[in-house]
């Protein structure tokens, strides 16, 4: 991730959401997809817990969730440790080269009281936006979002590996891989796992501090609706002002 | 003369296990930091803020810990499951002593104690790798 994506995301938490234009809320409200819809209160009003925001959204009509699975990963995130075996099974799992990554750990220092200084680290991984921009802008459609799961997918073949969509992206989610000659990013590990029948990814089965929790979030027996439908729980997502409309949330605890 | 020099010999003997075991150690004697690497990178632990606090020698090396680093670590339940029940920083970390190592209850303080790899990286003067798109 870049320095003044960090920097940006410090800034978002210093200021706290709710000082966005209302334009921009509106705009983020009227995506009309279920998943914004609800998480529109998680993400815009991101300090707040989720029950003044589902309050705010009364009115507001949602539709279904347009993907079914709708794959998306929630990051505990005050629990991660950065020891990093997520990272190292997504490199076996998906062979990303040394110089790449499909999912990385951010670090950085909170001021949590006078003279009190606390550590934090953040996963990041590709977003599986339901509006990505990095799909808007592939001239080649060699990146797409997947009909079915949601998922932004890479066919390599059709990238010229022009680099706009790792420009494009808001999460510094995607690579140019060396050896097949195209950009290369995280699929949940559709490919590698999911297509085979296995139900999760193998970042989120190695995390040893369950951190990384994968499901389909319009199953409401999974883990992720729980934890995202959870009036009491402050869930948000990462710089939800490109209105890309992520699908990888954040909480704590 | 000879009588002074034994005295100040068994002075300075006295004085030197004085320092190894007691209040006064220094860094070397004590054991310094630890970085733990097993089973997960990284977790740190002081001794010099942990002596800071007025413990002993022995309340920590009369049953907890070895004095060898590395004990713990080999020892297969150097882990929370293990903490919950006393043992290793579970002594002392258990949320009224000191700040808990029970992981369900600990939320939120886990960076206290680990560092990561990144944190590992630096410890040992190994710059952390960028990140791509820098
Ligand atoms: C709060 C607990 C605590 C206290 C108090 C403490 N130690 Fe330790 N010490 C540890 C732990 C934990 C280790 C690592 C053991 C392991 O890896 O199995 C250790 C390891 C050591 C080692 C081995 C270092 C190495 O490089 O192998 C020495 C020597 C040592 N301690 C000396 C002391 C002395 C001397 C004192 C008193 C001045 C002391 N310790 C007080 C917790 C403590
Ligand atoms: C003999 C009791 C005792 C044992 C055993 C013990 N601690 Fe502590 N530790 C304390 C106390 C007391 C504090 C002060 C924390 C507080 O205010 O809650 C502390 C503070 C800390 C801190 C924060 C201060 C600092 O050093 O940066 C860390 C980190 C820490 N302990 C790690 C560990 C680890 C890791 C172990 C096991 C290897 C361990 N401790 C074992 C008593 C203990
Ligand atoms: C008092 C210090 C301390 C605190 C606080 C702490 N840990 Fe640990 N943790 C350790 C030590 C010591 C080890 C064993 C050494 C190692 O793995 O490097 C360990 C190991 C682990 C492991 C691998 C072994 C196991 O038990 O599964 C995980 C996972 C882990 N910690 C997660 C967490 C999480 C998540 C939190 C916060 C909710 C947390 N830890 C808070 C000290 C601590």
């Amino acid at each position: 991730m870049k320095i003044e994506d960090l920097e940006r995301f410090e800034k978002m938490e210093s200021e706290g959401l709710e000082t966005l234009p209302s334009e921009e809320r509106r705009r983020f409200l009227q995506m009309g997809l279920a998943v914004t819809g609800v998480f529109a209160g998680g993400t815009v009003l991101s300090l707040m817990s989720a029950r003044p925001v589902n309050g705010a959204l009364e009115g507001i009509s949602l539709k279904d969730y347009p993907y079914k699975p709708h794959y998306c990963m929630v990051l505990r995130q005050d629990r991660c440790i950065d020891c990093e075996l997520c990272k190292e099974a997504c490199v076996k799992t998906n062979h990303v080269p040394e110089y790449g990554y499909r999912t990385t750990i951010l670090e950085r220092e909170l001021t949590v009281g006078p003279a009190s200084r606390q550590r934090e680290f953040m996963p990041v991984l590709c977003n599986q936006c339901n509006r990505p921009p990095c799909v808007r802008v592939c001239p080649t459609v060699a990146t797409y979002k997947d009909k079915t799961t949601g998922i932004v997918m890479m066919d390599p073949k059709k990238c010229i590996g022009c680099k706009t969509c790792m420009a494009a992206c808001p999460y510094n989610a995607r690579y140019f891989n060396e050896e097949i000659r195209a950009i290369d990013k995280c699929d949940f590990c559709f490919a590698s796992r999911l297509s085979k029948g296995m139900t999760t990814t193998a970042c989120a089965e190695a995390c040893p501090a369950d951190v990384r929790i994968f499901g389909d979030l319009s199953d409401p027996t999974s883990r992720v609706y729980q934890l995202v439908h959870d009036p009491e729980r402050v869930v948000w997502v990462l710089r939800p002002e490109t209105g890309a409309a992520p699908n990888v949330f954040y909480t704590k605890g | 003369m000879k009588k002074t020099f034994i005295t100040a010999l068994v002075l300075a003997l006295v004085g030197a296990t004085f320092l190894v075991h007691g209040v006064g150690a220094t860094e070397e004697e004590h054991g310094g930091t630890i970085v733990f690497t097993r089973p997960v990178k990284a977790v740190v632990f002081d001794h010099q803020s942990h002596m800071d606090m007025g413990y002993e020698c022995d309340t920590c090396h009369d049953g907890l810990f070895e004095y060898a680093t590395g004990s713990a670590e080999e020892s297969g339940e150097f882990n929370h499951k293990s903490f919950a029940e006393g043992n290793y920083c579970g002594a002392c970390h258990d949320g009224s002593t000191a700040f808990t190592a029970v992981l369900d209850k600990a939320t939120g303080k886990c960076t206290l104690c680990h560092i990561g790899v990144k944190g590992l990286d630096r410890a040992s003067g190994k710059e952390t790798k960028k990140p791509h798109g820098d």
